[in-house]
């Protein structure tokens, strides 16, 4: 599904990624992981086509098609989507317009016709009971005066309801208390799907107790320097990033 | 006498041509005024930004006779607007075409509406040139006296021309003791061509009493508007102000609002959206005699292409207004590299316990927001027309009467649509 060889990107013509391979597949569930500044984020802004980042090289292949020639609304529709880090306010902007017009910007995208409003409202509900929020959050600013935990739940909310085929969750668990932690896993472990990946950005191991990855892999400057499976993730919380560095230089 | 003087001969003779009646004195005075003051000329005090020197040009060929009447099919557009607007807003209405009053005015329950021809009372004339100009060549104007809260907004539907290219209106508007008003006021243009508007309302609120007033100008954009809105705030009143500004090509809004009782509040709020070459300035004063008393203020405006916006926001406190409390807000949201705002607080306070506040905001859409929008499959123009509707949006979550919001919400939605378009 999404296959990137040898990325290298600057931001502010400081390079943060150097030559970046990944293979992602299908109803795999892959976890990034590194220490403060090794590129994580800036490996999910650069997938969906942040302005910012320049590519001075390599490729970014997205179901078998050039993915960097797409602008940002395009990736989305093609069934991309990035849970921010930092999910933006926006005062003004009803919560509830912001998923129905995400929801039919990809559906008139795809030939379908615009979303029943009570088709909508009904999903909408449902997937608000699972992840543990209440409905009035419908009615409320994009991310108004939201607390960090319910931040994160409603960029899970977006992506129930746009059922992405590849989605990248940036520091999902990052600020998160168990509660809220444990109804964010439980949202995402509800959209497993075997045609569709997950890729968890995190710098703890701590979400990988809630959503089991089947790949772990290690970010350092830029690069993936150490591919495993979920044991590695548990080396790490024991070792710590130093560990990795001295391992793979050796 | 200045550039922008007429020609004192010119001005009698207009105003002799008025019909004889209360107000002849009152004309010929203010005319007489007149030709000492001139139009306000640019770079003075309050005009620093404005130009009327096109208006008095237009003044001085209109009182020459040598100008042509804009032709159009006055009647078929006056009947669609006027029943476009009336069928929209829920309101006792009264039509005023080219400074006339329509004769059918009803009057609701416990309010008198008549001519200001017909009250028997002396007009009093400000000091500033626009109000003189305005009782120098007024036909009539409207005399509101609100005695009785009622169910439904009055509403005053101005419409101009094009069979009158210089008109003045008039509205004095009284709000006995106790007595709720609200007050929706349209301006509106009934065809296209160079016109100029000259409006002067006063407001006199009785002890108890409150005002609840939404001005929407949506004028042609050859049009250009003068408009004063006086406000005298009795003691324990409310003046809730809400100004729309979407049309003409130069329009400048005086609001004057004097709290001469205690625990009088004042919130006056704005919203002008300009594109092309538009010029909207807004002047507010608002005077705290006494304390402790109240008053907030939030003007927006978005502006695009090759507009140009004025802002200033002057709050008075004089000596012994203690317990005044004051905030007031500027923000605008800039859709072109062009596109021009000069705004400016201006505070004078003279008593020692005062809490004020103020702040301007100038920017373009923010990145981030946009971005976010966009990464949930919403293309740019569609992202930036939602964070532009966003903006406006709070202005109408505190609008004064509730009995236009429909009408506002398609009327802004319409042109906010044209103005995300015409950005750049």
């Amino acid at each position: 599904m999404l296959e990137i060889e040898n990325l290298k990107a600057t931001i502010a013509e400081e390079q943060v990624l150097s030559g970046l391979d990944l293979s992602v597949n299908a109803g795999e569930i892959h976890a990034i992981m590194g220490p403060n500044g090794s590129g994580k984020s800036s490996l999910a802004q650069v997938i969906v086509g942040h302005a910012d980042y320049e590519v001075i090289e390599g490729s970014v292949e997205y179901q078998g098609h050039n993915l960097l020639e797409l602008e940002p609304e395009d990736r989305a529709r093609e069934g991309i989507f990035l849970g921010f880090q930092y999910p933006v306010e926006i005062p003004g902007v009803n919560n509830a317009y912001l998923l129905k017009a995400a929801v039919n910007a990809k559906r008139k995208h795809q030939g379908q016709d615009e979303i029943d409003a009570f088709e909508f409202l009904k999903l909408a509900k449902k997937t608000m009971e699972l992840l543990d929020m209440d409905q009035s959050f419908l009615n409320r600013g994009v991310n108004e005066g939201f607390s960090g935990g319910e931040k994160k739940r409603n960029e899970i909310l977006q992506m129930a309801m746009l059922e992405p085929k590849l989605a990248i969750l940036d520091e999902t668990d990052s600020g998160l208390d168990i509660d809220a932690l444990k109804a964010v896993a439980n949202g995402v472990n509800s959209l497993r799907h075997s045609e569709r990946a997950i890729v968890l950005v995190t710098h703890y191991q701590r979400l990988l107790d809630y959503i089991e990855p089947d790949y772990v892999h290690v970010l350092w400057e830029g690069r993936i320097i150490l591919s495993g499976d979920k044991a590695l993730a548990h080396k790490l919380e024991e070792n710590g990033y130093e560990w990795v560095r001295t391992t793979v230089s050796s | 006498m200045n550039q922008n003087s007429l020609s004192p001969e010119l001005l009698q003779k207009a105003v002799h041509s008025l019909p004889e009646d209360n107000l002849s004195n009152m004309r010929l005075e203010a005319a007489d005024r007149f030709s000492n003051m001139g139009f306000p000329v640019k770079g003075s005090e309050d005009w620093k930004y404005t130009d009327l020197s096109q208006i008095a040009d237009l003044t001085s060929q209109w009182l020459n006779g040598s100008m042509q009447e804009n032709a159009v099919d006055r009647e078929n557009h006056n009947t669609k607007i006027v029943k476009s607007v009336t069928d929209s807003i829920d309101a006792h209405w009264i039509v005023v075409r080219d400074g006339v009053i329509d004769s059918d005015i009803t009057e609701p329950h416990g309010t008198t509406i008549k001519k200001i021809s017909a009250v028997n009372k002396k007009i009093v004339t400000g000091n500033d040139a626009m109000s003189v100009f305005n009782a120098a060549l007024l036909r009539d104007g409207i005399h509101i006296t609100a005695a009785t809260p009622l169910k439904k907004p009055i509403g005053i539907l101005y419409i101009d021309g094009p069979s009158s290219v210089i008109t003045q209106n008039r509205a004095i508007i009284e709000i006995e003791e106790e007595c709720q008003l609200q007050l929706v006021e349209c301006c509106l243009s009934a065809g296209i061509g160079k016109q100029f508007t000259n409006t002067v309302t006063d407001f006199l609120i009785a002890a108890e009493a409150s005002v609840n007033y939404v001005r929407i100008q949506d004028r042609d954009f050859e049009h250009t508007s003068v408009n004063r809105v006086n406000a005298l705030l009795e003691k324990n009143t409310i003046f809730n102000h809400n100004g729309f500004d979407l049309g003409g090509a130069l329009t400048r809004n005086d609001i004057v609002t004097e709290i001469a009782g205690k625990d009088a509040l004042v919130n006056l709020n704005g919203l002008y959206l300009a594109s092309a070459e538009q010029h909207i300035d807004n002047h507010t004063n608002i005077i705290h005699t006494v304390g402790p008393s109240t008053s907030t203020e939030e003007y927006r405006g978005i502006l695009s292409g090759d507009s140009q916006c004025v802002f200033n926001g002057r709050v008075f406190v004089a000596e012994g207004a203690d317990g005044t409390d004051s905030n007031q807000y500027n923000h605008n949201l800039l859709l072109s590299e062009r596109a021009e705002i000069d705004t400016k607080p201006e505070l004078e306070i003279y008593a020692d316990d005062v809490k004020c506040a103020h702040g301007a905001t100038v920017g373009q859409l923010d990145e981030s927001a946009l971005f976010y929008l966009r990464s949930r499959g919403l293309n740019l123009e569609e992202s930036q027309r939602v964070l532009t509707h966003a903006f406006a949006s709070g202005t109408l979550s505190k609008l004064a009467v509730g009995a236009c919001y429909d009408y506002l919400t398609d009327l802004l939605d319409n042109r906010l649509e044209l103005l995300v378009g015409a950005a750049g």
